[in-house]
């Protein structure tokens, strides 16, 4: 296992040096100057440069792009143009508020989405079945920033349960940050758990109409036992894999809620960095979520062989 | 005796009135503001930006500021005494300023801001024309000036992007990195990115004992809250949302469905700031169609004001095509321009546009996407082919400030210009900035201007540029519009302004 680790470790390497270089061609491509975020529509064409060379972007960009490898690879990230402090500072403050946002979205995610697949499963056909069904494809198809509006009209402002957006660190407030993270939480959640529910629907139907199944059910094990047993977790590995593609969806996904919820977030700060142009920002930011995804996909690889013991990590 | 009884109701109620408003006053509360964005630095010199004007005068302050009408007045200084050739100002300091680090303001703090500021200030235009600066007395600063500049007050008061004086270590330091220690009424406390920027009451400011009270960017800033957050709130549907619920206790900015909605709601109150910024049309006068100016007049005889600020602006627009504000000793009440399709196509068919497709640069704000609009639509029902390319602002300001190739149209606001006066509103037209081609006269009014010192002789110049303005369609003033602002209605004694001033205001 250790072996398959540090395989996948030096192979992310490649990743990673793609994405950022990706990244930078996109930036490239992009109009649009950091240096007129300061100024506004009056200002005169040598106060933008002089804004310019104050922040380096009179360079060529090559060479700044030379620069920010060989920061890189002493594991400096460079300085926000904006923020006045470096890259991997703003990353780290805000790493614990995505972080915290999105694991619990893939925690009630998959417990809400598997239960209700598995209940579908075992009710195929019927109205509880259809049911879940229903409000899983409402989940899938409902655009986030919508759901996201509607809840806060609805119980912010209309009933006021919780507040209307902004957060409260958990170590300042367990209470405010449960009451701050919920909406946000559920809403990105929501297209998760109906992705996660189909998903675990149609394994388990297949799982389920398996020989070993039926033996087990002739054997007189409890319906709850074969169910969870023999069913569920031999369903699991499509699902697993689901999870991870689904951590993508949740980061890009927070992007949208931390907008909408005033969340001070990875995606708010990339959303930013982007419409104000600060490229190291965009560079590092992107740079820090490709690496979170090749995590958990290893993690993902390590899940399966946990799952299903025919699967060999070589 | 019924009379007597209301005369004496009257008298008593009026006693109260009278009383009231001192007994109101409350000290304490923390005013949590939501605002769109976040400001690119806190350095009050590096950056020109209306949302870090909003936070930045609230703890720096200028030798001198605008007056509620826009009117430079002392503020760190007590006056100003200017040799009878007009290039030395002799300023003398208010004694007793404390910076935030509790170091007295002192004349070498003066001089180092200055020197700062004019070597690479965001407008250090405003002024080049600085010869020397120099500490000349234990609380005076003596300014000599290259050439007579009849506007060198009004400059040096600008809140554009605010000629803060600061400490002289902090004045040392580059563009970009001096700390947040000013001699304004709050002092800075923190600022976590992307979440929000917080000040305190400075227990150390002694309000300008030249004032009564509030007045501007001036005037006596009395403080009776204990802190302002600015929390950036980018989605308008979550600053909306917030201060329906009490966690903000100001919206500077929602729209005008919402302020209607809010309107009649005792819970609130509905601020518009109007005028806050005029809705411009600029032609480049450098490529294309464009250069020829009857194809210009076609188009601006082609623009129906109502309709485009109706639109984009509704219930908050005022047709006003001065270059100035209302209320300003330099507002001409000019006539307003009027749509005449007739005349507009006649000018067309005079100029030597054939037809091609022109391109209409708009940043993707809401309301100037909705103006564009109706003015491609305006230019279409004259044969004019138009195409709008809707981008963010670094996108659209990166081709509109800095090239002559991209655009033909770019509409956007012009809001600080108006409110800080003629030569602000003139500057932007001088050496082709605005209109990517010089216009002799323009530049020549200018530097008249400028060497006048005879308020009437300075009015009938800017009259004249004006007409310029709109004889030659150098560029089109749409009219003006305003800003919806919320407020709960604990908040009391606000008043609408530039910036959403802090000192004057409690919480009830």
């Amino acid at each position: 296992m250790g072996r398959f680790i540090v395989r996948r470790l030096l192979a992310s390497i490649p990743v990673l040096f793609l994405v950022s270089l990706i990244t930078f061609g996109l930036l490239w491509l992009v109009p649009g100057d950091p240096a007129s975020m300061f100024l506004d529509a009056s200002a005169t064409a040598e106060a933008l440069e002089r804004v310019r060379r104050e922040l380096g972007l009179d360079r060529p960009f090559l060479v700044r792009m030379g620069e920010w490898y060989m920061r890189l690879l002493q594991g400096d990230l460079g300085t926000s143009l904006l923020l006045n402090r470096s890259v991997t500072s703003a990353i780290l403050e805000r790493l614990p508020v995505t972080l915290s946002l999105t694991m619990l979205a893939f925690f009630f995610a998959v417990l809400i989405g598997v239960a209700a697949g598995v209940v579908a499963a075992v009710r195929h056909g019927k109205a509880a079945d259809q049911g879940m069904m229903t409000l899983a494809l409402l989940g899938l198809s409902i655009p986030e920033f919508w759901l996201g509006l509607v809840l806060i009209w609805l119980v912010a402002v209309l009933v006021p349960i919780f507040p209307a957006g902004d957060y409260v660190p958990f170590f300042t407030n367990p209470w405010e940050w449960a009451r701050h993270i919920a909406l946000p939480t559920f809403t990105l959640a929501c297209v998760q758990m109906g992705f996660v529910a189909r998903m675990t629907r149609s394994s388990m139907l297949e799982v389920l109409g398996q020989d070993f199944v039926r033996t087990a059910r002739a054997k007189g094990l409890p319906e709850s036992y074969v169910v969870v047993r023999h069913g569920l977790v031999n369903a699991m590995v499509p699902i697993v894999t689901v999870m991870g593609i689904m951590v993508g969806g949740l980061l890009g996904g927070a992007v949208v809620i931390e907008q909408v919820f005033s969340i001070p977030g990875m995606g708010r700060l990339i959303i930013g960095a982007v419409l104000s142009r600060d490229f190291p920002v965009i560079q590092g930011g992107l740079l820090f979520l490709a690496l979170i995804y090749l995590m958990v996909n290893i993690g993902v690889d390590l899940l399966y062989a946990v799952i299903d013991p025919r699967v060999r990590l070589e | 005796m019924k009379l007597k009884f209301l005369q004496l109701a009257l008298a008593a109620s009026l006693a109260l009135g009278a009383v009231v408003p001192a007994m109101a006053q409350k000290k304490g509360g923390d005013v949590v503001i939501a605002m769109t964005a976040a400001p690119p630095s806190l350095d009050p010199h590096a950056t020109s930006a209306q949302v870090a004007r909003n936070v930045n005068l609230h703890i720096f302050e200028t030798l001198y500021a605008r007056d509620e009408g826009a009117r430079p007045v002392p503020d760190l200084a007590t006056g100003v005494t200017v040799s009878p050739d007009g290039l030395t100002y002799v300023f003398a300091l208010r004694q007793g300023v404390k910076f935030h680090n509790g170091k007295d303001m002192t004349p070498a703090d003066v001089v180092a801001s200055l020197e700062r500021y004019r070597k690479a200030g965001a407008s250090a235009s405003l002024i080049a024309a600085i010869d020397t600066v120099a500490a000349t007395g234990p609380n005076q600063v003596t300014i000599k000036l290259k050439t007579v500049q009849s506007t060198f007050l009004g400059n040096l008061s600008s809140p554009r992007a605010p000629i803060a004086i600061m400490p002289a270590e902090e004045a040392a330091k580059e563009m970009g990195k001096a700390a947040s220690i000013g001699t304004g009424p709050f002092s800075f406390v923190e600022y976590k990115p992307d979440s929000h920027i917080k000040l305190a009451r400075f227990d150390g400011y002694k309000p300008n004992p030249a004032y009564k009270e509030r007045d501007g960017f001036a005037g006596a800033k009395v403080v009776h809250i204990d802190s302002v957050t600015f929390r950036f709130m980018p989605e308008a549907g979550a600053r909306d949302a917030a201060v329906e619920t009490g966690q903000v206790q100001f919206n500077e900015q929602t729209d005008s469905t919402t302020a209607k909605r809010l309107r009649g709601n005792a819970n609130f109150q509905v601020i518009s700031s109007l005028p806050f910024s005029a809705k411009i049309l600029k032609y480049n006068m450098a490529q294309g169609a464009a250069t020829d100016v009857n194809f210009r007049r076609a188009v601006q005889m082609s623009l129906n004001a109502e309709e485009i600020m109706g639109v984009a602006y509704p219930d908050n627009n005022r047709i006003d095509q001065s270059w100035v504000y209302a209320g300003s000793a330099y507002h001409t009440g000019r006539p307003v321009f009027k749509q005449d399709l007739a005349g507009a196509k006649a000018s067309l068919a005079k100029s030597s546009y054939k037809g091609e497709k022109l391109t209409f640069i708009v940043h993707n704000d809401r309301p100037t996407v909705d103006a564009a609009t109706v003015m491609q639509q305006q230019m279409t029902a004259i044969g004019i082919n138009v195409e709008l390319k809707v981008a963010d602002w670094p996108t659209t300001s990166g081709i509109g400030l800095k090239s002559d190739q991209g655009w033909n149209f770019w509409t956007h606001g012009f809001g600080i210009e108006p409110y800080e006066g003629p030569a602000s509103a003139m500057s932007h037209w001088v050496k082709g900035q605005g209109q990517r081609k010089e216009d002799p006269t323009i530049d020549a009014l200018f530097a008249k201007f400028n060497g006048e010192m005879n308020v009437d002789a300075q009015k009938k110049m800017f009259a004249e540029f004006e007409n310029r303005m709109a004889d030659e369609a150098i560029a089109t003033n749409i009219g003006n519009y305003g800003l919806f602002q919320v407020a709960t209605s604990k908040l009391k004694n606000f008043k609408a302004y530039r910036i959403p001033r802090m000192w004057g205001v409690w919480l009830e």
